[in-house]
């Protein structure tokens, strides 16, 4: 027998319960693995909560998390047993032990420990996919990250900045516009004091940016779509503050030729192609020191309400990982 | 003096009056022009009617041109007179002689007639930026063009080809469709008769195309965006149907990139307008694409030029000859 946080009824913190749960033997083209950190993200609240529809309950959420390989079926050959491991966009992550998809797992090189891994991998490929596929950020460009000082995006600040790029981002208080500054972004706005168009129109002499990451929504799509030079992307990540409104496409055209995209991280790490590619280049990165992973807050596994609560008050700062 | 056809007031094509005109002399950055042709779009009926603002009346329509420069304002330093040349995107083509900003003249090459690049100017620039920037079609890509029997679409439809595409058109009658296939596209869909978003995942495998370019509108918009694969884009780059509802944009699928492009968005740098139409006349001068003037009116015959087009039922480009 092996423990993992189960949710039976969608709700608040507290439909978390630390179980014992029956883990079968990995069938074929499957892993076991045995985890020792998980990542906490704030998708985890929204299916604990039952604001997203997932799988039939009970229900372990979690979708990041770090280990060893204990044992594959037949077929698997990209792991092995003993292996350190680590996946993404996988949901069961709450777990001692877990049975996954082989083929989503990663090699885990030794340089990164299993808290970084499961504190990165979610938002790390994020920042890949936005960064390194939708818009390839080139030096001596000017990027627009919202919510620079989030857990994406202080991977983004300091990945963008380590491509040479200069990096504005949005926070909304002056500790997390000093939060961002330290990793990388170049020019802090705190978006609830100072018009975050003007300034970039400022900072960029009227040039504006090729791309703006969205992931607050209704609250800023329409000033980021004014701060995008022609043919500029608005990649809308998330919708912090409600989901973009209906409006009127013309508008993407007279404000310069703009593309406007709805990424999701499922899709663009979906092939083992993609999986390792994100997963190779976000190591590199992360071993190389050029984008570092801070992990502010850790709790033990069974203490998943106690970190959800905290995070839905807003009391955690970074990235969240919990021991196991 | 000469000749322009001038519009007093929008509504229908009998608005249209053709009179003699004045033309001043060519002020700072501009040059004045003998035109040959003028192309003429369907836009031109938008702003004809009053869907769109003609600007100050009387108006003189029509967007793209080609002819000879004759005189130049001061500061004009690339081009001189006597100089072939040609535009798109610039109001004021339904004229003998028109002044224009100089900045927005391309020069054409010998190889290309003055008719057929007054036909293309617009329709193969916006052609360009669809199928090289929008998104660079490459072999492998599956396309989806509406309405490939149009001036735009038809010219797309070859380039795609000549990049390796696969071209998938739709049309609205067997006549369109036989002119599709005639200029390489390969599978043709009467979007009447059969629900396109179906037959287009059929034909690709349930993956969709990877780039749809739409400017039909609010007929087809929504099944343009079902009709697009994942990491593919979908360009609306007109709307003769009608403008599309807002709430349309709540319909567009995850990890699609839908751009709504104009040729002013592309080519408002000269430096680009200039690649843009090198491209072109590669392209056209290759015999990659061959420009199909398929209807010729002459310029005081604009009003029957209009109706043509707003009754769909002319193919490829048509021009007023000068």
């Amino acid at each position: 027998m092996t423990n993992a946080i189960r949710v039976h009824d969608t709700g608040d913190a507290d439909v978390m319960k630390w179980e014992a749960v029956e883990v079968g033997n990995p069938g074929p083209g499957e892993a076991r693995i045995k985890q020792s950190a998980a990542g906490l993200n704030y998708i985890d609240v929204y299916f604990r909560s039952g604001l997203y529809a997932g799988p039939p309950l009970p229900l372990t959420i979690g979708m990041e998390a770090a280990g060893v390989v204990e044992s594959v079926g037949d077929g698997v050959s990209n792991v092995k047993v003993g292996d350190r491991v680590t996946y993404n966009m996988v949901m069961g992550a709450y777990a001692e032990e877990r049975v996954i998809p082989a083929e989503r797992l990663v090699a885990l090189p030794d340089a990164i420990s299993d808290e970084t891994a499961a504190a990165m991998m979610l938002k790390g490929t994020t920042a890949w996919y936005l960064i390194r596929q939708i818009h390839k950020v080139k030096a001596g460009e000017t990027i627009l990250i919202h919510a620079a000082s989030g857990g994406v995006g202080l991977i983004v600040c300091q990945w963008a900045k380590h491509l040479g790029a200069t990096v504005i981002g949005t926070v909304g208080t002056d500790a997390k516009a000093e939060l961002a500054k330290a990793h990388g972004c170049d020019h802090s706005i705190v978006y609830t004091r100072d018009n975050f168009k003007e300034q970039l129109l400022e900072i960029t002499k009227g040039e504006k940016v090729p791309v703006v990451y969205d992931s607050v929504g209704k609250d800023t799509y329409m000033d980021s779509l004014d701060c995008l030079a022609p043919r500029g992307t608005l990649v809308l990540f998330g919708a912090a503050s409600g989901p973009v409104p209906p409006f009127d496409l013309a508008l993407l055209g007279a404000k310069g030729s703009l593309f406007i995209t709805r990424p999701s991280l499922a899709n663009y790490t979906g092939t083992r192609e993609d999986l390792e590619a994100a997963s190779n280049e976000l190591f590199d990165v992360v071993k190389s020191g050029a984008v570092k992973i801070e992990v502010n807050q850790t709790y033990a596994l069974k203490d998943a309400p106690q970190a959800h609560k905290d995070l839905e008050g807003r009391r955690t700062t970074g990235s969240t990982v919990f021991t196991i | 003096m000469s000749q322009a056809v001038l519009l007093h007031e929008p509504g229908p094509p009998e608005n249209f009056s053709y009179e003699d005109i004045t033309v001043a002399d060519p002020g700072p950055g501009e040059a004045q022009m003998r035109q040959a042709f003028s192309g003429i779009n369907f836009i031109d009926t938008h702003f004809r009617s009053g869907l769109y603002s003609p600007g100050d009346l009387p108006a003189v329509l029509g967007r793209e041109g080609a002819g000879v420069i004759t005189k130049l304002g001061e500061g004009v330093t690339d081009l001189s007179v006597g100089q072939r040349a040609a535009y798109g995107s610039v109001m004021g083509s339904y004229a003998e002689i028109r002044n224009i900003d100089a900045s927005r003249l391309v020069p054409v090459p010998d190889e290309i007639a003055d008719d057929v690049a007054a036909a293309m100017m617009l329709k193969g620039l916006t052609a360009q930026f669809l199928v090289r920037q929008v998104r660079k079609i490459g072999k492998g890509d599956t396309i989806l063009i509406q309405a490939v029997a149009g001036g735009v679409g038809l010219i797309l439809c070859q380039w795609a080809k000549h990049l390796g595409a696969t071209v998938i058109g739709t049309v609205s009658s067997a006549e369109k469709a036989a002119i599709a296939k005639t200029k390489g596209c390969d599978h043709v869909i009467l979007y009447e008769d059969v629900d396109f978003v179906e037959a287009v995942l059929d034909l690709t495998g349930g993956r969709g195309a990877d780039a749809v370019y739409d400017a039909v509108g609010v007929k087809t918009f929504e099944g343009s965006m079902a009709a697009t694969a994942e990491f593919g884009t979908v360009a609306h780059y007109g709307a003769p149907s009608g403008p599309i509802p807002p709430e349309v944009f709540g319909k567009l699928p995850r990890d699609r990139f839908l751009i709504r492009p104009t040729l002013p968005g592309f080519s408002a740098k000269r430096e680009n307008l200039l690649a843009m139409a090198d491209d072109l006349f590669a392209v056209v001068k290759s015999g990659g694409v061959s420009i199909e003037i398929n209807q010729r009116f002459a310029l005081k015959d604009v009003a029957l030029a209009h109706v043509a087009l707003e009754s769909r039922r002319t193919t490829g480009s048509t021009v007023l000859e000068i």
